[in-house]
């Protein structure tokens, strides 16, 4: 098989084939542009006193010049002025005495470029040193004619832009309808400058699209890469995670399989691993094409794919991608929305035991997630994650550790307890990016920061501070824009607080296109949202209809904090009825087991709430006030405002229902008590600017002070309460039925 | 006209010359102008260079000149020293990723003064041939197909444009949208054309049209009917008419790789051989050659000689486009899959639309035991031949192997209906019925495939009618309708692999007569095994059952 793969080797015309990268084995060669950087260099290291700020500054430029795609002279020169001043003229004068000079010239320098290195602090295996003698070699390497050919492009480097060599008719002629021209005067990338072009989207793509190159031009650059050389496959995978950017299965499918048709290929000829890596690459390609399928949403094709890539694992004995495919494989299912944790249990023990810690913490994660969902309990949760974040500093797995983080904080808001979510995500933002790219920079455009931020922006919507809502808000849609794939987690998010804001407001017409907008991202959520419009537009029958198909759906997903809300909105619906206060008991008393079970505090205080407010009605208020005031405490803490001035009024009217029943000199205090806590709720609503319940209040307030004979405290309120209800259009609903 | 003539063959040196054909209508050559005539030492100075390729030098003595016909001579030579020099750059160039961006340096020139003269009018029909070949060079397609359009138009019959032309046009909607000049080259366009695009009747009917007007003893038809009906896979056809194209026009190279790989298919070994042999000694350099040769061996089964004459036809011409994907069926043979694919990788990278390299590429996949990788190659293959059963029985397989019957019968029925050359559908889908214990639709499909069997009169050596009356005899059996069962019983013991079984069921049909009632009613079904009884007779009858509802 060896003598067939070298006989394949004898074309050198083939432009085609893989010949040439491993034949010749040249990464990188001399162009005009490299010698531009070469006399940089040499200027350096002879120009002994300089500048400390102007060495730093062009120490610091060393690395992307050597890099980056070769520049025009003008760029580059105007890169090292800003540098520093002095060294541009040298390296000028250098270039043009040698382009303007004879061949001789070009030769001299290259003959006397290694001295200049011998003894400054360039060493031979730096970053420079390595440069500098592959630029040698691949110099002594050009036949008479090459090197002929260099020198007439260093001329023409050199003097492009300095003089015109057509006419003006005739330029316009030849650059005209041609995009490519533009990418072909920049010339060709090198092997070298190719693969770090491609390292680098790739990375951006990963963790920070906003910086990366736009779809259509990233896609533009790697058929120009292409084009130059067919055989460079990592492009073609470069190319697939590009269209799945934009969604193009057509695209992303083809430039998949070329990449690992293209892969088995080298694999083979690898020499090291032989047989072994060759028949791994097709297991990854095969997995590779399930992951793709799970992404655009092709279940039962991802499944064949997966089943197909564990067969040949398993022929092959192949733990580790075994490990990787029953990872995808319980992902599959979650997303399927059937039950995973048995299949997730199974990969984290088995990735623990051929020790890959990534994916058995991905693992743990995800029974997290899972977990806590079904209700686990929280400490066990809690300490699962601490488990793996210790491992994560210890490995430094930075991006586990952010989804760590994020995920924390989704837990806590979940239970319920702002504070500590608050505390976490500011934790996620401070952290510093381990990654080594961006060491140091604060910002990492991953998906865990934008839950984050999600999380943040309803935070403290709930707490009424919209303004700093909307700077959260232009931050995250500056990070993630709109056509990047997680830039639907904060327009869910914003749209939400909108919705929930227009309600407060009670400018329903403003909530309407809101939920078109919710159901288009997330059907659960928009229906959930349209029957509580519907519910404070008063189409209870439309309302319990929708609230019956939301039943449905979330008993097949097991969303239980969605299912809790559907009970508690119907329990709302229920009151509106005529005997509905006693029916909606039962419905109540179930959520709030659910509530309980699930460790979902923030849903429990509110069906607590709800559970007093029935009872007030139905003619119990001691037994109202004791539960009140049972979760007065945690909704203070942790509540939003909206739930801590509902929770004050609600405790307000328990006292004057109770007023109204005690003794005399009882009455008093009691009334009293009433007016100071409507109070403070009215100091919540007023943050809110809520101002229905601002009316309310101002009705109970007007009533109380009278029965207390206070007169003019009276009138002022029942002005108060008079100006808001000419400002507002009647609800028709009275203080009476709503919480 | 000397001259004249030879700017002709120089125009279409680069393509495929029509000299095959019997150019008797060729228009007397125009007379000299006076401009010509002053040019006249010039030029021949200048052929002369120009034909031992010194065109550099060519160019130089004829910048002064004036006349058409040294103007195309003197821009013509400047463009061929462009791409000679781009050749010999090709091989020096400084690294892997240069070697794209070689380019012929005088393209863009050339283009300026071509366009200038092009606008002010002043080019004929062969400058404006190399002005588009120009465009196309500069990947300017859309201009390019505009000027070859008005290339024809000034000359007709100069078949090297009509031949860029077609390289150019992609699909049926942009040929006619083309306004094309009414001539008889015309027609030899569209025949061509039709071939390109695979819509082999319609080209057939062209030549056959030609061939009637005059054109009957033109070897340049006869091998284009020859390679038509070889796309088309008319085997016998095909081979007759290359057969008669040997006779004609005995030391043609052009076209005979397609003749070996019919005759290969065949397996026709010394005809292979004798064609095998004959080539070499025309000429053993030619990519036919090598390409017919790789076939001798392959059919020897001595798949590394044939690997290695590919890969020489590939050095002769890397973008020889059947040979990458005959080398990838070597290396198939050979069980070297990470070659093989690297192939039909390159085979697709020359021209996407191969189907065979896509089918190829699906059936590595299928040995690597991956067959749902290798459903997108199939399905890409079924795209490009939407009308051909092998790619659909493929399919079919795929989607067994990953118990999607459902597919998998949609399959196979599809493949029977497009007409399934190899005769294996039917057979599938009668055994995937089977598994699924759909006994009346497997029963269905055996009779269907047992008179098809039968209707066809050839022997096919992988036919499994055993298997089928042995299915069917049971099956009678089994709803007692025994006469038939007897039948097809009887027949089972002309086969050996069956004969042991057919003799114990018709033991079993016997007992069953003696304990009760003869009860079989249904002569209906018996007339099914008419061709059966008959086998020299294709008759072709329609099932007494509703075949639709086999149809998934």
């Amino acid at each position: 098989m060896a003598s067939v793969h070298e006989s394949l080797y004898f074309n050198p015309m083939m432009t085609n084939g893989v010949v040439h990268a491993n034949v010749f084995s040249i990464k990188d060669w001399v162009t005009p542009y490299k010698i531009a950087v070469l006399s940089l260099l040499y200027e350096m290291s002879t120009t002994k006193p300089m500048a400390l700020l102007d060495r730093r500054r062009l120490n610091k430029l060393i690395l992307p010049i050597q890099q980056g795609p070769d520049l025009t002279l003008e760029q580059f020169l105007k890169i090292v002025e800003e540098c520093c001043l002095r060294m541009v003229n040298a390296v000028k004068l250098r270039l043009f005495l040698m382009a303007d000079g004879e061949l001789q010239d070009m030769e001299h320098f290259f003959t006397m470029l290694p001295n200049a290195f011998s003894d400054s602090e360039a060493f031979k295996t730096s970053v420079v040193g390595l440069f500098m003698r592959q630029m040698l070699l691949a110099y002594n390497k050009l036949s008479f004619s090459q090197v002929y050919k260099l020198y007439k492009s260093l001329q023409q480097y050199c003097r492009r832009g300095n003089q015109p060599e057509l006419s003006a008719e005739d330029m316009e002629l030849t650059s005209n309808e041609d995009p490519r021209m533009d990418i072909n005067t920049r010339g060709p990338l090198s092997q070298k400058q190719a693969e770090y072009f491609l390292a680098r989207q790739a990375y951006l793509l990963k963790n920070d699209e906003n910086k990366a190159m736009s779809p259509a031009k990233l896609q533009d650059e790697l058929n120009n890469i292409l084009k130059f050389n067919p055989d460079f496959a990592e492009a073609h995978y470069l190319s697939y995670l590009n269209s799945m950017r934009v969604q193009d299965i057509y695209i992303s499918t083809h430039s998949l399989l070329h990449y690992f048709d293209r892969l088995i290929l080298s694999g083979g000829e690898g020499k090291s691993n032989g047989d072994e890596g060759y028949g791994r690459s097709l297991r990854y390609a095969v997995l590779n094409l399930a992951t793709l399928h799970c992404r655009f949403g092709h279940y039962q094709q991802a499944d064949l794919a997966l089943q197909e890539s564990i067969r040949i694992a398993q022929e092959a004995n192949d733990h580790v991608c075994l490990q990787h495919c029953l990872s995808w494989l319980y992902t599959l299912e979650q997303m399927k929305g059937s039950d995973s944790v048995v299949l997730t249990e199974d990969s984290v023990k088995i990735a623990a035991h051929f020790c890959l810690p990534y994916l058995a913490s991905l693992g743990i994660q995800s029974l997290v997630q899972q977990g806590a969902k079904q209700g686990m309990p929280a400490n066990k949760l809690l300490d699962a994650l601490r488990g793996t974040d210790i491992m994560h500093w210890k490995q430094s797995l930075s991006e586990l550790i952010e989804i760590s983080l994020a995920q924390t904080t989704s837990i806590w808001r979940m239970y319920g307890k702002s504070t500590m979510a608050r505390q976490q995500a500011q934790l996620l933002l401070n952290m510093n990016s381990l990654e080594p790219v961006n060491f140091g920079v604060q910002q990492n455009n991953t998906e865990a920061f934008a839950v984050t931020l999600c999380h943040l922006a309803e935070l403290h919507a709930e707490q009424g501070l919209y303004a700093v809502v909307s700077d959260i808000m232009k931050h995250l849609k500056q990070q993630f824009p709109p056509h990047t794939q997680h830039a639907k987690l904060w327009m869910l998010c914003d749209l939400k607080i909108q919705f929930e804001k227009a309600m407060n407001d009670g400018k329903y017409h403003l909530a309407d296109p809101h939920v078109t907008a919710i159901s288009a991202l997330n059907s659960t959520e928009g229906l959930y949202r349209k029957a509580q419009l519907l519910k404070a537009l008063n189409q209870t029958t439309k309302a319990s209809k929708i609230l019956k198909q939301l039943q449905q759906r979330c008993e097949k997903s097991k969303n239980t904090e969605m299912i809790i809300r559907m009970m508690l909105a119907s329990a709302e619906l229920h009151w509106d009825s005529a005997t509905g206060f006693a029916t909606a008991v039962p419905l109540l008393l179930q959520a709030l087991a659910l509530s309980r079970q699930h460790n979902l505090q923030s849903l429990t205080s509110e069906t607590l709430l709800h559970l007093a407010f029935t009872q007030l009605m139905l003619g119990i208020p001691e037994q109202a006030l004791v539960l009140v005031q049972d979760v007065l405490e945690s909704v203070l803490a942790h509540g939003s405002l909206i739930d801590k001035g509902r929770a004050l009024l609600l405790a307000a009217r328990c006292h004057m229902a109770l007023a109204g029943a005690a003794a005399q000199e009882h009455r008093l205090t009691a009334v009293e008590l009433a007016v100071h806590t409507l109070d403070e709720a009215a100091v919540y609503f007023s943050q809110l600017d809520c101002k229905e319940r601002m009316r309310d209040i101002h009705y109970l307030q007007a009533r109380l002070h009278h029965s207390l004979g206070n007169i003019s405290q009276r009138n002022k309120c029942a002005m108060l309460f008079r100006l808001l209800d000419q400002e507002l259009p009647s609800s028709g609903m009275t203080v009476v039925n709503r919480l | 006209d000397l001259s004249n003539s030879s700017i002709v063959t120089l125009a279409s040196e680069l393509a495929v010359s029509l000299d095959a054909l019997p150019l008797n209508e060729i228009p007397a050559a125009p007379e000299l102008t006076e401009e010509d005539a002053r040019d006249l030492d010039a030029l021949c100075l200048a052929k002369s260079h120009f034909e031992l390729k010194e065109y550099d030098r060519a160019a130089y003595f004829l910048r002064g000149c004036r006349s058409q016909k040294a103007y195309f001579l003197y821009m013509y030579s400047r463009y061929l020293s462009g791409e000679k020099k781009k050749d010999d750059e090709t091989v020096d160039s400084l690294g892997p990723l240069e070697k794209g961006q070689v380019r012929n340096e005088a393209l863009r020139e050339l283009r300026v003064e071509l366009s200038k003269k092009h606008s002010a009018g002043e080019l004929d029909g062969f400058a404006l041939y190399l002005y588009g070949v120009v465009l196309r060079k500069l990947d300017l397609l859309k201009e390019a197909v505009e000027i070859f359009v008005a290339a024809t138009h000034a000359l007709p019959l100069h078949w090297g444009s009509w031949l860029e032309l077609c390289n150019l046009i992609t699909n049926i909607e942009m040929l006619k949208s083309l306004s094309l000049p009414e001539c008889w080259v015309r027609d030899f366009f569209m025949a061509h054309m039709f071939t390109e695009l695979q819509m082999i009747k319609e080209a057939l009917q062209k030549y056959q049209s030609l061939m009637e007007a005059g054109f009957a003893k033109s070897t340049y038809i006869i091998s284009q009917i020859a390679v038509a009906y070889h796309n088309i896979r008319d085997i016998d056809q095909a081979l007759y008419l290359f057969n008669e194209l040997r006779e004609q026009d005995p030391f043609r190279i052009e076209n005979m790789d397609t003749f070996s790989n019919l005759l290969y298919v065949r397996s026709m070994k010394p005809e292979l051989s004798y064609l095998a042999h004959n080539l070499v000694e025309i000429d053993k350099y030619r990519v036919e050659t090598c390409c017919v040769i790789g076939n001798y061996y392959s059919l020897r089964s001595q798949h590394e000689k044939a690997a290695l004459y590919f890969q020489r036809a590939l050095k002769l011409n890397p973008r020889c486009l059947g040979a990458w994907t005959l080398m990838g069926h070597e290396y198939m043979e050979m069980k070297n899959t990470s070659a093989a694919i690297q192939a039909y990788r390159h085979a697709i990278e020359v021209n996407k639309r191969d189907y065979r390299a896509w089918y190829g590429l699906g059936q590595t996949y299928e040995i690597l035991k991956m067959p749902f990788y290798s459903l997108y190659y199939y399905r890409k293959a079924h795209h490009l031949r939407p009308n051909d059963s092998r790619m659909l029985v493929a399919l079919g397989e795929c989607y067994e192997k990953l118990s999607q019957q459902v597919e998998a019968k949609k399959c196979y029925w599809r493949a029977y209906s497009v007409g399934d050359v190899e005769r294996m559908a039917l057979l599938k889908l009668a055994k995937l019925h089977e598994q699924l214990n759909e006994s009346d639709d497997a029963a269905q499909c055996y009779i269907i495939y047992i008179q098809d069997i039968f209707s066809c009169g050839e022997q096919l050596e992988h036919a499994e009618v055993s298997t089928a009356l042995r299915y069917l005899g049971q099956y009678y059996f089994k709803n007692k309708l025994y006469d038939e069962a007897s039948l097809c019983a009887q027949r089972c013991c002309d086969y050996n692999d069956a004969r042991e079984e057919g003799k114990a069921l018709l033991r079993q049909i016997s007992a069953v007569r003696e304990q009760g009632e003869p009860s079989s009613t249904d002569l209906s079904l018996a007339c099914v095994f008419n061709p059966l009884i008959n086998t020299t007779t294709p008759v072709r009858r329609a099932s007494p059952l509703d075949l639709s509802s086999v149809t998934p």
